[in-house]
């Protein structure tokens, strides 16, 4: 390590002059992106932030502040539709992400195994994800629709049920309907993801394991699990990032309901800040959602991390 | 700025006591039954409106000068009839449009973020009727009463500026407006021998009838998903029992007429005359039903009537009826129909007040709300609306005099909270997750604390 420090300090000085202009041209690069990012991102973040300790007029001058401190906070947290947001946010984000975690390995696994038509499966595989979510929203409206719906129609056809069944506007099936057209959708961006991590664990390793005598199972436990989990965690990361902040189905598909069961946070949010244009509240349900997100990822790395830690010893 | 924030505050304290007092005497007085004369005519608001006198008053007679116009007419070329006749006539004025979301509330946020950015255009939006207070409120608005001549306002229809007050300004000229009917397959009455309904408890029993004799596979359609259109459904089923949302400026959801309104849509569903899907319908989805020729009555705004009779869309071309609301039996010859529609609203960043003035004149003068009711769209003004040719429109034009009508209780900035209160709730009893009495319950705490305005009631 010293050593290693050495080495590079000595390199350092040796190339003093270039370093600098190198590091002035890397400057200069980054900064139009780092402002576009600090723009887009982080002045919204702390502009949100400040709206949040404060009540919030709208006026012919823009915004008119009043400090309250965490007045916005208690308000929201003494809100049951908010705790009710947080709590279906928090199951149907931790179902959905298990779900296609466990499809997104079991459809990776299966296309890195058929090499023949490995291309035109992803091709295949990939239009849920790519199609917009609003689109295809209003696709699965019409599959599921109760009385001219898709699915109706073929669970009749087949005898399954024998009569229409809502599935939108009774708060279990809608539930479920929503989690089935969101794994639908983003199991691909899973599936890439754990593929890509497939692609590169070393071929050696799966014939040194089959010299050892190890079976199929045996050979996925012990070599393609351990490998795969730095593709599994960023999948799964991704995956929890965009699921809290769950919209756009419920919007298009239930508009919340049937009453306030499909409520997400971030349509919490949405309507707080632009229908009822109570601005504090609004960013204090934001800034709300931001903390549960991160706290999300959080306990999800280190339990993963936990987790394949004791498997790999 | 100090002073301003004072000042401010003052208002909104008056307002607010403003709000509670116009909220209650427009709900105790909804239940009179409407005069037959003028086209639209809330009854709760027939107090003469107060308008307060301009106090900038704007002469435009020779505006000049180019105007952005926000407009969300879902369909057809009646937005770019309108202008090309306003340009023809007012050669000096270049009107561009700019196409707004179809979706009211995709709009609203649109318009709030454009115009609470410090936007100068749209110098002119149209806007939804229960607007007013909330856009006033946020100062989205300009106070178009402070332009305009107080002999304005005489124009439009009894009851319409009133919608459109906000603390004493008007804050919007309303631009057409929009009631609800009932339409009914006239072919299947025909059939079956049953008379046109008058009654609610005659819609459910016809249509119970002619489905069970296999006439069609629905009895009644309406709008029922989690959305303001459901509330406006409920506001009249509660208005026919003898109730309102309101009393006094305080919900009064947990009465007996509110029970008898619930119940009476629960019961569409539970004894099979509406589809229990009902509870997922918006407008396209109950109109859709009907026009497939699946459905004997749908409830509906006036625009279903050219649907019904589009061939391209519609499988039920010249079987369809169409009739004032029915009531509850005992309260009346026909029942209330909630008051939707457009107006226009004045960006206060305008930086051509003058001509932003002049298209709004003009907008609501004969010559554009004749192109409107050639539209099918409802005339504001009383000079369109009480022509006796406005008829030959639309079918439903010539039912306004038997409408009664109700408003929302939108006169509070909170509107949007207070509806919601009511169609979460109310959707929640229509899907049958609780019952008909603790949804009421729900609903009036909740529009309790909406009103109030501060607090956890702004979720």
């Amino acid at each position: 390590m010293a050593m290693e420090a050495a080495s590079t300090g000595k390199k350092e000085r040796r190339s003093g002059i270039l370093q600098r202009t190198d590091v002035r041209a890397g400057w200069g690069l980054l900064t139009p992106a780092g402002i576009v990012i600090l723009a887009v991102t982080i002045f919204p973040i702390i502009y949100s932030l400040f709206m949040s300790f404060n009540n919030i007029q709208l006026t012919t001058n823009g915004f008119q502040f009043t400090f309250t401190g965490l007045q916005n906070y208690k308000d929201v947290y003494s809100a049951p539709l908010f705790w009710h947001s947080v709590g279906f946010t928090i199951y149907y984000s931790v179902i959905t992400v298990a779900v296609e975690l466990f499809f997104g390995l079991l459809i990776a696994l299966a296309i890195q195994n058929v090499e023949r038509l490995k291309s035109i499966s992803i091709i295949v595989m990939l239009i849920p994800w790519a199609l917009i979510t609003v689109i295809s929203a209003q696709m699965w409206g019409y599959i599921y629709n109760g009385v001219y719906g898709v699915l109706n129609a073929i669970l009749q056809g087949l005898h399954i049920i024998h009569t229409q069944v809502n599935w939108l506007g009774q708060p279990f099936t809608a539930v479920v309907s929503l989690m089935i057209a969101d794994i639908w959708k983003t199991t691909p961006f899973v599936v890439i993801i754990l593929l890509s991590g497939l692609q590169m664990i070393p071929k050696d390793y799966y014939e040194a394991a089959l010299i050892d005598g190890a079976n199929a199972w045996q050979s996925f436990w012990n070599v393609t699990f351990p490998q795969l989990r730095g593709s599994i965690a960023l999948a799964g990361l991704f995956r929890i990032l965009q699921a809290f902040g769950i919209f756009d189905l419920p919007f298009v598909l239930t508009q919340g309901g049937p009453g306030t069961t499909t409520t997400s946070l971030a349509m919490l949010g949405e309507e707080t800040l632009f229908t009822n244009l109570h601005f504090g509240l609004g960013a204090a349900v934001a800034i709300s959602t931001v903390i549960l997100i991160l706290g999300a990822c959080l306990i999800f790395l280190s339990a993963f991390r936990g987790m394949v830690g004791e498997e790999a010893q | 700025m100090k002073a301003r924030t004072r000042n401010w505050t003052a208002v909104v304290a008056i307002a607010s006591t403003t709000t509670a007092l116009l909220a209650g005497c427009g709900q105790t007085q909804s239940g009179n039954t409407a005069n037959g004369s003028a086209a639209i005519a809330p009854k709760q608001n027939t107090v003469s409106t107060n308008v307060v006198a301009p106090t900038h008053l704007v002469n435009y007679s020779h505006a000049s000068g180019s105007i952005v116009w926000a407009e969300s007419f879902t369909t057809g070329p009646v937005a770019k009839q309108l202008v090309a006749a306003f340009e023809k006539k007012y050669p000096k004025i270049k009107v561009t449009m700019q196409v707004q979301p179809s979706s009211t509330d995709t709009n609203r946020a649109d318009l709030t973020a454009t115009i609470s950015g410090g936007s100068s255009t749209p110098d002119v939006y149209m806007g939804d009727v229960i607007w007013p207070a909330q856009f006033a409120h946020a100062q989205l608005a300009a106070p178009l009463s402070d332009y305009l001549p107080k002999s304005f306002w005489n124009r439009f229809s009894n009851g319409l500026v009133q919608g459109a007050t906000y603390n004493g300004k008007v804050y919007a000229a309303p631009l057409f407006a929009d009631t609800a009917f009932l339409y009914y397959r006239k072919d299947l009455l025909q059939k079956y021998h049953l008379p046109v309904p008058t009654t609610w408890e005659q819609v459910k029993s016809e249509a119970a009838t002619i489905v069970k004799k296999g006439g069609a596979k629905y009895g009644f359609v309406w709008q029922g998903a989690d959305y303001e259109g459901l509330t406006c459904d409920f506001d009249e089923y509660l208005a026919d029992a003898g109730g309102s949302v309101l009393t006094n400026g305080k919900a009064s959801l947990n009465t007996p007429a509110a029970n008898k309104a619930l119940s009476f849509m629960r019961s569409l569903i539970t004894s099979g005359v509406t589809p229990k899907t009902v509870d997922t319908f918006q407008e396209p989805q109950s109109e859709n039903v009907f026009t497939q020729g699946q459905a004997v009555f749908l409830r509906n705004w006036s625009y279903a009537w050219s649907d019904s009779q589009n061939p391209a869309s519609s499988k039920v071309v010249g079987k369809v009826g169409v009739t004032a609301l029915p009531t509850f039996a005992g309260h009346g010859s026909s029942g209330y129909s909630t008051v939707g529609g457009w107006d226009l609203y004045l960006n206060p960043h305008t930086k051509d007040l003058a001509a932003a003035l002049q298209f709004i004149d003009w907008m609501t003068s004969p010559q554009a709300q004749e192109i409107l009711a050639a539209n099918s769209e409802m005339p504001t003004i009383k000079a369109v609306a009480n022509s006796p040719t406005l008829k030959k429109y639309s079918p439903v034009f010539a039912l306004l005099p038997k409408v009664k009508f109700v408003s929302r209780p939108s006169q509070t900035p909170q509107y949007p909270s207070v509806s919601k209160a009511i169609y979460d709730n109310v959707n929640e009893a229509l899907a049958g997750s609780v019952s008909v009495s603790t949804a009421l319950k729900n609903a009036n705490s909740q529009i309790n604390s909406a009103q109030s305005g501060s607090g956890s009631g702004g979720l």
